[in-house]
């Protein structure tokens, strides 16, 4: 086998050099390509079994937030987002405060003091052929 | 060739190696998506140790960049507060429109008491129009004490505005020292150097208040006992302090002439020296007598402190033959719920009576007693008080009498 000429050397060296370049260069660019701000905020919550809301209960559902009625009629759900500025309201023996700027609703989240003029957002709960709820908050 | 191919090839690599390197020092962001803004921000990443500012405005709802500007993505100090409004003072009046105004906050209606920056802004603590007219009266630069000029132009919600008063087109020399050496005290002003004097401007003036120790400070012109997060409607009677009882000017010689006593008791640091003033002077804050309309005006330009200073002692301890004003609370709405939400020192219920001013604003933090007497929360103390209107004492004042020497003469504490 012969011995590589220095011209090889170089020549290599420099294809190696490129290769390993071009190499990180895609996988830069691929990085800015896939990069994601923040995912949609998310519209749909899974909330599992019916059977896990007894009838007459109010369940609160943090994640959303929200809070879940289920009365004789039917399930329901009211959004615990303020409909002032937006931050979240707090359940109390009367309805919801909003620890923010004193907004009152009732238990069935009409206005009962401002600054709030809007109710309480109703938000439509989904009963799948299993029998799971879902509830949607778009 | 082959050399600049190769050279070029090595450049390229130490580039690119160089890139990644520099990206990948900069911090993993952590996201906030305001439910107010609904637009993610990347400021948590390096300000998640601070405190909420307030439970008014939670960063889960109002998040950052909606008060204080700047480029919510950016990773990079420097490029992030680049924009930002006010540096660490959103409130400054040069941007407190873009910071804290808006219909929804504090740029809002008249009739819903949410205009709190056109009435700071033509307040006579931001204008500074009573003194400016004062001395130019005094020294003969206009023929009363009307109002004309103002730290800035303004125009109130009569349509009557100010001019900037401008030092430098004053020939009287004192006039220009006083421009020189007496403009600052307005909320808008930096402040004189001294801790005694540190505070922020505009809102953050009164309602950021002092820490009780020093931190470091985030630049120039900010004191260095002021770097908290934190707005208030419970504010001390050391935050009014720092203007309002730091020394007194001299208008022989037109400079400020600063205490020299440093007392550390509440009943000497309160009052100057030479004031005369009673128990509940001294005990409550100021803030728990005056309103926020005293403060922070009614949307009027003034020419006179004591134009828009209408609390008085009758107004909670009435006169030999009138009780003080009082109203029992019937409305949900009414503003009193409201504003004791924001400092909740008292569980106001509907069917409280409390009492009010002569203008029909609620001392919220006070509440009528079921044996007749008068019971007061200290906003900023929470210190319960309770006191007994004047009728039915052995006083024998003159009602109308509300000057501060005439119930001094027999109240005034002893020191």
């Amino acid at each position: 086998m012969s011995n590589p000429t220095r011209r090889d050397f170089l020549k290599l060296t420099t294809t190696a050099l490129l290769t390993a370049s071009g190499l990180l260069g895609l996988g830069g660019l691929l990085r800015f390509l896939d990069y994601q701000t923040e995912p949609p905020r998310k519209t749909e919550f899974d909330l599992g079994p019916a059977s896990n809301f007894p009838m007459d209960t109010r369940t609160l559902l943090p994640d959303v937030p929200a809070v879940l009625i289920h009365n004789a009629a039917e399930f329901s759900a009211l959004s615990l987002v303020c409909t002032h500025l937006g931050c979240t309201v707090e359940q109390n023996a009367d309805g919801f405060a909003c620890p923010c700027h004193g907004s009152r609703y009732n238990a069935e989240g009409s206005v009962q003091r401002g600054p709030a003029l809007k109710p309480l957002r109703s938000l439509r709960i989904e009963t799948k052929t299993d029998n799971t709820l879902v509830l949607h908050t778009d | 060739m082959r050399r600049i191919i190769g050279i070029a090839s090595v450049i390229l690599l130490i580039t690119i190696l160089f890139a990644w390197w520099w990206i990948s020092r900069e911090p993993k962001p952590v996201a906030l998506t305001p439910t107010l803004t609904g637009q993610v921000e990347y400021c948590l990443t390096c300000h998640s140790d601070l405190q909420e500012i307030s439970p008014s405005h939670p960063v889960k709802t109002f998040g950052c960049v909606i008060c204080h500007g700047g480029e919510r993505l950016a990773l990079n100090a420097d490029l992030a507060h680049s924009t930002m409004r006010g540096r660490a003072n959103p409130s400054d009046l040069s941007v407190v429109e873009a910071s804290c105004g808006g219909s929804n906050c504090h740029s809002g209606s008249e009739a819903d008491q949410r205009n709190h920056i056109q009435r700071v802004t033509t307040s006579i603590q931001s204008t500074y129009a009573g003194a400016i007219a004062n001395i130019r009266y005094s020294f003969g630069a206009q023929s009363d004490l009307k109002a004309r000029l103002g730290i800035v132009a303004v125009t109130d919600k009569n349509n009557i505005s100010l001019q900037a008063f401008d030092p430098s087109t004053e020939t009287n020399p004192m006039i220009q020292k006083f421009g020189a050496n007496c403009l600052t005290c307005h909320i808008d002003a930096t402040p004189r150097t001294g801790e005694a004097f540190d505070r922020f401007t505009g809102c953050a003036a009164c309602h950021t208040p002092l820490t009780p120790t020093p931190l470091p400070t985030l630049g120039e012109g900010q004191g260095v006992r002021a770097q908290i997060h934190k707005l208030t409607t419970a504010i001390p009677y050391t935050q009014c302090n720092t203007c309002h009882n730091r020394g007194n000017y001299d208008l022989r010689t037109m400079t400020f002439v600063e205490r020299t006593d440093q007392p550390t008791d509440r009943l000497h640091n309160y009052y100057q020296p030479i004031a005369q003033f009673t128990i509940c002077e001294y005990t409550l804050d100021c803030a728990d007598c005056h309103t926020r309309t005293e403060a922070m005006g009614d949307g009027q330009i003034y020419s006179k402190k004591t134009d828009i200073q209408y609390i008085q002692c009758q107004t909670c301890h009435g006169t030999p033959t009138q009780l003080p004003l009082t109203k029992t609370l019937t409305d949900p709405n009414d503003i009193a719920f409201r504003l004791a939400g924001l400092k909740p020192v008292v569980n106001l219920q509907l069917g409280d009576t409390i009492l009010v001013t002569d203008k029909d604003e609620p001392l919220w933090n006070t509440r009528v007693l079921p044996d007749g007497t008068y019971q007061l929360i200290g906003k900023a103390t929470d210190q319960t008080f309770t006191f007994k209107p004047v009728m039915g004492s052995h006083c024998t004042q003159n009602g109308q009498d509300q000057s501060s020497a005439y119930c001094h003469e027999c109240h005034s504490v002893q020191r």
